[in-house]
């Protein structure tokens, strides 16, 4: 639609919108839960519904990272408006890094956002990775040694 | 003028018929939510009914105020004796079973009158709005599965609608299945009297079909009506507080291919009206600026591109090699023939009595 643009789109959703979550804490921040956000903050510039280029990168299946972009093309046709690609969880982290902003960046399509790409990436392999098992506490002392033993 | 965009008419199974309808001119019509706001406010007051306390509220008493020096507040006070209620005060609204401040009366001006012209502004800036998949998602109607927005049905796949299970699997089929979860989910138990009023749950809004009355039939709003959160209207009485329920843009709409080709001609019908303009043609300023039309009357860029480095650190010339060039380019030479090294040539010359005397003058 040539009488809408994402400028307008921006001032119309920005004071209410069904992603906008508003807490009171911390002076009263403002959150997003749109899924093609990369921080989560409600802003102009990561409010993924409104630009018509976004990002979003999440958890795909068994490790994998989804990186989810908008086509420009299909702007009112929704079903048709996501592209996912999948980088699998065999893949290094920093070869996962380096096609995430390859992505984003090299191929010209949000180059301000390549480092929140990345660093989402990087928070989603973090969480990925398996928790290790807390350790036994060792004993302490000769008295705890003492007191095990005699307990055995 | 460019030719008008199209929107292709899906069928009863959701795919594309192949066949297209222009996109009515309504909605190329300005988005405006302050107008749409402030006329709904209004256009929301209109189906209010009047309520009040009653008359004698807190006043069916006889009290009087028993005067000064008598150690009590003025008040008037109950008359009579034997029973508690006399000598406690009445009818002040601090009083315990008097009056209320300012008590509600029916006569309170419930209605506000909307001008027609705005009002037709605003249906058309919402009809307008519905047609932007942002703004729809904005509202937070699920319509990630829609195929296209605005969303238009072929008439003919509405025929099964006039019974529930057919409208509902239609409605499935056309990708609005996540929308009538959402609202289906969304049923809760209201909070406070409105419960006792006939107004026991809230849910979301669903999407709204419009119908085209004399192409349709009437038949496909009996199988809607049952199914949470869908509403229906024929098209050429569409409402405001439907399309921007809340005052928000962007209702979720479902428009038959009958409806949307009689649309234009429900505002050609309207007499004397012409639909609202942009009063920029082209919204998107990018595209304005990278046009071929402003680009090619643009000079070309004088001198070359400088970054201006503020707030930088400060580097040491002596120590920094690069700083010290900028600021001596004879350093190179000097170091490079090790001026600095070369002995002075000669035995040194002996300080002329003359000159130790004007030093020490």
């Amino acid at each position: 639609m040539t009488n809408v643009s994402a400028d307008l789109i921006w001032e119309v959703a920005r004071l209410q919108n069904a992603f906008l979550v508003k807490r009171k804490a911390s002076g009263g921040v403002q959150f997003s839960r749109d899924p093609l956000n990369l921080l989560n903050v409600h802003s102009r510039k990561h409010a993924g519904f409104v630009n018509d280029k976004a990002l979003g990168v999440v958890a795909g299946e068994n490790g994998a990272i989804q990186v989810i972009s908008k086509k420009t093309s299909a702007a009112n046709k929704p079903a048709s408006a996501r592209t996912v690609s999948t980088v699998g969880a065999s893949k290094a982290n920093r070869k996962t890094y380096k096609a995430i902003a390859r992505q984003v960046a090299k191929s010209g399509y949000r180059a301000d956002l390549r480092q929140a790409a990345v660093a989402r990436a990087s928070a989603l392999r973090a969480a990925q990775r398996p928790v290790k098992p807390t350790p036994e506490p060792k004993l302490r002392g000769n008295a705890a040694k003492r007191a095990a033993e005699k307990s055995e | 003028m460019a030719s008008r965009p199209t929107v292709t008419v899906l069928g009863a199974d959701g795919k594309a018929t192949g066949a297209t309808e222009v996109l009515p001119k309504v909605f190329s019509a300005p988005i405006r939510p302050d107008i749409v706001k402030h006329v709904h406010t209004g256009m929301a007051k209109n189906k209010r009914q009047p309520y009040s306390v009653s008359e004698k509220a807190g006043h069916q008493t006889s009290a009087e105020s028993w005067g000064t020096g008598r150690a009590v507040a003025r008040i008037p006070r109950v008359s009579g004796g034997g029973t508690h209620r006399a000598g406690q005060a009445a009818f002040g609204n601090m009083c315990r079973s008097g009056r209320m401040f300012a008590p509600t009366k029916i006569w309170r001006k419930w209605h506000v009158k909307v001008n027609q012209g705005q009002k037709r502004f605003a249906t058309a800036s919402a009809l307008a709005a519905s047609a932007v998949a942002p703004l729809l998602m904005a509202r937070g109607h699920q319509v990630s599965t829609v195929p296209e927005v605005p969303l238009v049905v072929d008439s003919s796949a509405f025929t099964a609608a006039s019974k529930t299970a057919g409208a509902i699997s239609l409605l499935n089929a056309v990708g609005a299945g996540p929308e009538l979860e959402k609202v289906k989910a969304s049923r809760k138990l209201r909070a406070g009297k409105g419960k006792l009023r006939g107004r026991r749950h809230r849910q979301r809004r669903g999407p709204l079909v419009v119908y085209s009355a004399a192409a349709d039939g009437k038949d496909l709003v009996l199988g809607f009506r049952n199914v949470p959160g869908v509403e229906t209207s024929p098209v050429d009485a569409l409402n405001l507080l439907q399309l921007a329920p809340g005052g928000h843009l962007g209702r979720f709409v479902i428009w038959t291919s009958a409806a949307i080709k009689e649309l234009d001609t429900v505002y050609e019908s309207k007499k004397g009206y012409f639909l609202p303009s942009n009063v920029v043609a082209n919204a998107d300023l990018t595209r304005l600026i990278n046009s071929s039309e402003i680009q090619s009357v643009l000079r070309a860029p004088k001198g070359e591109a400088k970054t201006r480095r503020g707030n930088v650190q400060k580097k040491n010339p002596l120590r920094n090699k690069q700083v010290l060039l900028r600021l001596n380019p004879y350093a190179s030479t000097f170091a490079k023939e090790k001026l600095g090294e070369v002995k002075a040539e000669g035995k040194p010359v002996r300080v002329t009595s003359d000159f130790l005397g004007q030093l020490n003058e």
